[in-house]
């Protein structure tokens, strides 16, 4: 069976719900099952909010997970309280200008809104290139399922960037795998 | 293949099932179904209400009931409590309709974002007197929507309160669904009333399944309707005999329900370690049953999907290949006391409760079987 859990977390307002359904759609449209669990309540509405997405080829009996094997943070609220639990074997993916990993622990920093802001001119799709990130890691979901699902669930006037978005993020996580991006910090 | 909640499964169940009226009071973990149906019913040709608070909800939903709709209300625990005292009216004076309560951490006002099954026994006993109680719990967000469509049947065939009760894990999850409308045919309708309106109608004359006939109001009958006990005219009543004899035919002819909404049984058969669980602790339980499986233990899990009424006889055959049964909850252990009723001593039951809002995890429930089994479990 294979089974992944991803934790999207960031602050409230940054989209991360919506990448989830995102996510969710795309994964269901690969032919796999998904299930989101959302932070509800205070935290939602800022500070530390996350998504929680469980991807598995058979039906998902647990939505529910304590720690992921996935973890994206857009928020250094986020990482500070979601990091700590992670296993040693996951992968942890952040923003570059968002968030500081100190050692001993490592991520994958990539400059999502700094991308988003200055080649797609739109600050606000950061989560869409985070989530093309996240994409390349689950080794599951093809670019283009991913693209598509960004596109259908865009807000208005969003459709064309998102997909460019993701395409952009799925980029600059396969340039950081193949040593060919600058990180100023550490990868795993 | 869509991607939904199951709050909005749970609304659209009711506008599939025909739901003409919602009475109710956004409360957390609930809200969605409020919100959703506040802008879908109308377009569906049916009245939303947003009510002053969770009695008069109910209220208005009864009033709507009798003049023939289909109507609903969805809640949470503190609402759930409010509405105590109109489900007992529902239940005696016997009008047909949906009570949603999406459960969330109590006491009072508790953690209102968090999820428990806490108000298990609150369905069965939170009105006063000898009530006889109807409860669904779904366990998926697809199965949501299916109980929803089914608890509207089953008031209108049985002219009961339905309660459809899930946690918040349950209310809230996303999941891929495909979701099937039921068919005209799918659809139960109430009883129709005997004979022509006239000075001599009997409303609560019961049919053959022990419901009452009543008309709809409006429709030109004369009945009375009311919560003291009454006579088949509906006027009250204080004889023993008929007090009596109405008590046991409420409950009687909730009976068959647990028949119409088997358990789930999930690898049972020669399951000698049964978890029992529903809602979203039964799906942990599943996973909990496949790792256990895994290491050699014949492992199983029982699902009701009624919790109210139980079918002691179907639990008790249903069981009787268990030496140990679990059962899991999201509260300090209230089903359980069912199970240990309805099963000999011979078999050991065990409470695994857990509250505080933090959903019971598979681990968990390995870490109890492991106490419990330690010869199966560690030979492996």
């Amino acid at each position: 069976m294979w089974r992944k859990e991803i934790r999207l977390a960031g602050s409230g307002g940054q989209g991360l719900g919506l990448a989830a359904m995102v996510l969710a759609d795309a994964a269901l449209q690969a032919g796999l099952y998904a299930t989101i669990m959302q932070s509800y309540g205070p935290e939602a509405r800022g500070g530390a909010s996350r998504a929680d997405v469980t991807l598995s080829d058979q039906p998902v009996a647990n939505p529910w997970f304590a720690a992921p094997q996935v973890l994206l943070a857009l928020s250094q609220k986020a990482w500070d309280r979601f990091s700590p639990k992670l296993e040693a074997q996951a992968v942890a993916i952040v923003d570059r200008d968002r968030v500081r990993v100190a050692a001993p622990q490592s991520a994958w920093v990539l400059p999502f809104e700094r991308t988003a802001r200055l080649e797609l001119r739109e600050k606000i799709v950061a989560n869409m290139l985070a989530l093309g990130a996240v994409g390349v890691v689950l080794e599951r979901i093809p670019c283009a399922v991913l693209q598509e699902a960004a596109q259908r669930r865009a807000p208005k006037g969003f459709s064309g960037v998102n997909r460019i978005a993701v395409a952009r993020g799925w980029e600059l996580m396969a340039m950081a795998q193949g040593g060919t991006l600058h990180a100023e910090s550490v990868g795993p | 293949m869509e991607l939904i909640q199951g709050n909005e499964a749970c609304a659209r169940g009711a506008l599939a099932a025909g739901l003409k009226f919602f009475g109710g009071y956004p409360i957390s973990p609930s809200s969605e179904i409020a919100e959703i149906l506040s802008s879908r019913l109308p377009r569906a040709g049916g009245v939303f209400v947003q009510m002053e608070d969770e009695m008069a909800s109910l209220g208005s939903v009864i009033g709507a009931s009798l003049g023939g709709l289909r109507a609903m209300t969805a809640t949470s625990g503190p609402g759930f409590t409010l509405m105590q005292e109109h489900l007992g009216y529902a239940s005696l004076a016997e009008i047909p309709c949906v009570v949603i309560d999406v459960m969330r951490v109590g006491p009072s006002t508790g953690v209102p974002t968090a999820p428990s099954q806490g108000d298990v026994m609150q369905a069965r006993w939170g009105s006063h007197g000898d009530r006889a109680a109807l409860a669904l719990a779904p366990a998926s967000v697809a199965e949501v929507y299916d109980l929803t469509v089914q608890a509207f049947n089953i008031a209108d065939r049985l002219r009961a309160p339905v309660v459809v009760m899930f946690d918040e894990v349950i209310g809230h999850m996303r999941e891929g669904v495909e979701l099937v409308p039921p068919r005209p045919e799918d659809i139960w309708r109430r009883p129709d009333p005997v004979g022509p309106p006239g000075s001599g109608h009997r409303a609560y004359a019961p049919n053959e399944e022990g419901v009452a006939q009543m008309p709809r109001f409006g429709d030109g009958y004369r009945f009375h309707v009311t919560g003291l006990f009454h006579d088949e005219r509906g006027y009250p009543s204080t004889n023993a005999e008929l007090v009596r004899q109405t008590l046991e035919r409420l409950e009687r002819k909730l009976a068959p329900v647990p028949f119409w909404l088997p358990p789930e049984k999930y690898r049972l058969g020669d399951a000698s370690f049964v978890f029992v669980a529903y809602g979203a602790v039964s799906r942990v339980a599943r996973e909990a049953v496949d790792r256990l499986r895994e290491e050699g233990v014949a492992a199983g899990l029982y699902r009701p999907r009624v919790l109210w009424p139980v079918a002691d006889a179907q639990l008790r055959e249903d069981l009787a290949g268990a030496e140990t049964v679990v059962v899991a909850e999201l509260n300090r252990g209230q089903w359980v006391d069912v199970v240990a009723r309805a099963l000999p001593r011979s078999i050991r039951i065990v409470s695994h409760g857990k509250s505080g809002g933090e959903p019971v995890t598979t681990d968990e429930l390995l870490a109890a079987a492991a106490d419990l089994q330690p010869r199966s479990v560690k030979s492996s």
